[in-house]
């Protein structure tokens, strides 16, 4: 530790703190635009000029390590002289735009000019211009007249994130930032540089002239859209929300977001929101249905008992809203039939569930199954992060396709599709085999011998040796699971028991609150959801309620959902949009989303995190609990929702911790053939955008480039149709050389490709759309 | 009774002579007082001389007003069909003009002078909701009758 006077306040860091941090600690404020704790010093833009003893000039706050009896002055009037000067010099070419600047009220360069700079300026020779509101992408707008030149956004870009996509272009005054090779930005992450910004000079577009910061409401929120369940502030005005930032929060992290949740935030304004409700295919006030609705539960529970009526629950329902409905199940009802509607089979056990703290420990990374660039960027960005500082990280992937990316580099074990759980318990069993946890879990698997993309059988045994050493020899284990295949539990389990040092399991799959509607009492295996639908078909089911979610889009087998809709008699949907298959539904009634009620979200890690409601539901939407009370009305129950403070959690229903993994079979494809394997992208599937719609990728499955080849769809993709065994969809795919050939990846829950109609893993023929014509 | 006439006769006196002084009141409304150049009356937003609107929407006077009486809304016009003399402009501008205290503020506050106070102060309405003055109301500044 290092004991040094910042301002006559004594203060002891630790070796190597940066003057600027411990001044922080002390909450002194010293002005910086350039540093960012994430990025480290540049000492660029020289504002956090301070005076230290026995140095002979100015020194800047951000570039200088403290010293053992250093004494700091950050105020008097050398520094002010000092900081005065680089604002002044700052503000040279600085357009007086701040009547029409979106920043006008919370920007730096404001709020320094104020406290630090000048009253006037002396300057009276002509500005120079530069290029205003040039686009970065679609998002972003860059006046360059407005910046700093801090260059924050160029080396969150470059450094950070790993995609040099922002630069710095021309020399002296004419700097400016502009994009590489003038192309638009396409990170997932760009959208934070808007944050990052200290002056007006990158703003969002959606946000352009929507509001100013002293009219709107900065509510604390979480970001809905995946399990990562990012801390945001939301902005409303007048009951809307117009923005979405990052939140940081200490030692926990940056408030990096993604583009899907800083921009995903429109969907409650679309065209297609539901704003009144539907009864029989009439449109419907929604107090109307809610008492249509209230009298055919009553009339079901009279007629067929209460255990005739099963509740869906899925979505962005809040763990208060999943409770609730969980205690109208059991208290007003009194059904057991109660399941959340998941489109991936796996669960993980909460005793496996890692933190973000395990990503900061981490020293192996293993992608199973996804990528979680695709499916939860900002722990993409957690790993980048482990890697700047660790980086020795291994990084593997165990996928149908290539996981891992140049941006967080390290080894895959391409596998055939579905394979990944029989792989990893072969590389168990070759590493560890005399452990009795990896004897049980490999039970099944007899002398079955891994193939895997890319390696040569002989090799096969090595490389699964060496995974399997990565595996258990690692220090520190975090494994990020996609949730496809529910007997990875198994070899998770057989992974920790096995292991003497920490291992970590991050969930990427989805509800995003998967794990808070658990806590709330609803029953996450997919097992459950299957006995409902097995129930439904049976007959024993004749009113099914669907809290939030999309049956018929997230199943992963739509014949079957469509089979026990059409089985049950009634069929209620409550959410913010209409489900697909409208036909199947008896009654549609609004509810209200996300932003519009406050409540908690549990994030893959476990941890509960509360979102506030800065807008109001638009139309006739309404909360849950208001359908709720009413239908407890209706059946003459009495409900009360006082104000839950610890909700109950829900034991799990018991199981083998380490039970044998099946066998896979042969494969037995045509070398015309394509196996289908999902993926869940964050960008596709779950809720609806406007502003994210050119981000939505136009060919969203993937083929290898030689099958691409095969089917002359070219480089930037085409129409193919997709013949599985009993239906066929269209396919818009492009090339990909992440993915080997003989097999499509395909994002889950894409409405014009819905892959639940042809099922994963299935053997399908694909054709290019013109072929089929000519056929 | 002398006296009597004596009080009768200072009294008309008093009548008589004021009769010819000149009048403190004016009739009302055929004829108006000229008001000082700067009394604030009811708004305006001004344009410039190509006709564009001075408002940027910038919302200035909206934080600033004591009274909360104004509601800017700003939006982004199209480079080709431009409101303002900037791509910034107000779509919604209102002022209650029952809730405004006519102190100034506004004007005072208004980087792009488009916000000014006219002489204008004939505020009657039978609804309150007419008192409310919207963006088109307050471009065509208001004359007396």
């Amino acid at each position: 530790m290092i004991r040094l006077t910042i301002d006559d306040q004594q203060i002891s860091v630790p070796e190597g703190t940066l003057v600027a941090d411990a001044a922080a600690k002390l909450g002194i404020e010293i002005p910086v635009y350039c540093y960012h704790q994430a990025l480290g010093p540049l000492g660029a833009c020289r504002i956090c000029l301070v005076q230290v003893e026995k140095m002979p000039k100015l020194v800047t706050a951000c570039t200088t390590a403290v010293q053992e009896g250093m004494v700091v002055h950050t105020r008097g009037a050398l520094v002010d002289k000092g900081r005065q000067g680089v604002l002044e010099f700052l503000l040279i070419n600085h357009p007086l735009d701040c009547p029409v600047c979106d920043k006008g009220g919370e920007c730096f360069l404001q709020d320094y000019a104020f406290s630090y700079g000048a009253s006037a300026g002396r300057y009276d020779e002509p500005k120079i211009h530069k290029l205003k509101d040039a686009p970065i992408n679609e998002f972003i707008i860059l006046d360059q007249e407005r910046c700093v030149l801090c260059q924050r956004c160029v080396r969150f870009m470059g450094e950070y994130v790993g995609e040099e996509q922002l630069m710095l272009e021309g020399r002296g005054v004419q700097t400016v930032v502009a994009t590489v090779d003038h192309q638009p930005v396409v990170s997932p992450f760009a959208g934070n540089v808007i944050d990052l910004c200290p002056v007006g000079a990158l703003l969002s577009r959606p946000y352009r002239y929507k509001a100013r910061p002293w009219n709107l409401e900065r509510v604390e929120s979480v970001c809905p859209h995946c399990p990562v369940g990012c801390t945001t502030l939301a902005t409303g005005r007048d009951g809307h929300v117009v923005r979405v930032e990052g939140r940081p929060e200490a030692d926990r992290h940056w408030g990096w977001l993604c583009d899907r949740g800083r921009f995903g935030y429109d969907f409650a304004y679309l065209p297609d929101r539901l704003l009144a409700a539907t009864v029989e295919g009439e449109e419907r006030s929604a107090a109307e249905a809610q008492r249509t609705v209230g009298g055919w539960i009553a009339q079901a529970v009279a007629s067929h008992g209460p255990e005739s009526v099963a509740i869906l629950v899925g979505g962005q329902h809040t763990v208060q809203e999943a409770n609730q409905i969980a205690r109208f199940a059991r208290e007003v009802i009194g059904t057991e039939r109660v399941a959340m509607v998941r489109s991936t089979r796996g669960y993980l056990p909460s005793a496996l569930n890692g933190t973000f703290e395990d990503i900061e420990r981490a020293d192996t990374v293993v992608y199973l199954g996804g990528d979680p660039y695709e499916s939860v960027p900002v722990v993409h960005l957690k790993l980048r992060d482990r890697y700047r500082q660790f980086p020795d990280l291994k990084v593997i992937g165990i996928g149908s396709w290539v996981l891992t990316r140049s941006t967080l580099p390290g080894q895959d074990v391409v596998v055939e599709p579905g394979q990944e759980v029989a792989v990893l318990a072969a590389a168990l069993k070759i590493a560890a085999g005399e452990q009795e946890a990896v004897k049980v879990l490999t039970a099944n698997l007899g002398d079955w011998r891994p193939s895997l993309t890319g390696v040569d059988p002989a090799a096969v045994e090595d490389r699964l040796r060496e995974l399997g050493q990565s595996l258990l020899g690692s220090e520190h284990l975090v494994l990020l699971w996609d949730g496809k295949d529910a007997e990875m539990e198994s070899v998770l389990h057989a992974i920790k028991t096995v292991r003497e040092e920490r291992s970590a399991v991050l969930p990427m799959f989805g509800p995003a609150n998967w794990r808070g509607f658990e806590q709330a009492g609803i029953d996450p295996h997919f097992d459950r959801l299957d006995s409902v639908l097995d129930d439904c078909i049976a007959g024993r089911v004749t009113t099914l309620l669907v809290f939030g979610g999309d049956l018929l889009r997230e199943y992963p087998d739509r014949r079957r959902a469509e089979e026990a809709l059409a089985a049950v008699e009634r069929v209620v949907q409550e959410g913010c949009f209409a489900p697909e298959g409208q036909e199947h539904y008896h009654a549609i009634v609004p509810g209200a989303g996300w932003g519009e009620v406050v409540g908690s979200y549990v994030n893959l890690e476990g941890r509960p995190q509360t979102a506030g409601a800065p807008a109001t539901p638009p139309g006739q939407a309404r909360p849950v609990r208001t359908y709720l009370l009413a239908w407890a009305h209706a059946l003459k129950k009495n409900l009360v929702f006082e104000d839950e403070g610890r909700l109950p959690g829900m034991a799990a229903a018991a199981r083998a911790a380490v039970a044998p993994v099946t066998r896979p079979g042969d494969l037995a494809r045509g070398d015309d053939e394509l196996v289908m394997v999902g993926n869940t992208e964050v960008m596709e599937g779950g809720l609806p955008s406007e502003y994210l719609a050119s981000r939505v990728a136009e060919y969203p499955g993937r083929v290898s480039p030689q099958d691409a080849l095969r089917l002359e769809i070219g480089q930037q993709g085409g129409r193919l149709v997709v013949e599985g065994s009993d239906d066929t969809i269209m396919v818009n795919a492009a090339p990909d050389p992440r993915v080997p050939g003989g097999r499509m990846v395909l994002p889950y829950g894409i409405q014009e490709s819905p892959l639940n109609r042809i099922g994963e893993g299935a053997t399908v023929k694909v054709y290019r759309r013109e072929e089929v014509g000519a056929r | 009774m002398l006296q009597g006439v004596k009080a009768i006769a200072k009294g008309l006196g008093t009548t008589f002579k004021a009769l010819t002084e000149p009048r403190d009141t004016i009739a009302y409304p055929e004829k108006r007082r000229e008001y000082a150049p700067r009394f604030r009356g009811k708004h305006m937003l001004a344009r410039d001389e190509d006709g564009h609107e001075l408002c940027v929407g910038c919302g200035l006077c909206e934080a600033v007003c004591p009274a909360q009486a104004i509601r800017v809304v700003a939006a982004e016009a199209p480079v080709e069909k431009p409101v303002s003399w900037t791509n910034r402009y107000s779509v919604d501008y209102e002022v209650d003009l029952i809730r405004c205290i006519f102190c100034g503020m506004c004007e005072e506050a208004c980087p792009t002078n488009a916000v000014r106070l006219t002489p204008f102060n004939e505020l009657a309405a039978f609804e309150r909701t007419d008192m409310v003055a919207d963006k088109e109301e307050l471009l065509s500044p208001p004359v007396r009758k």
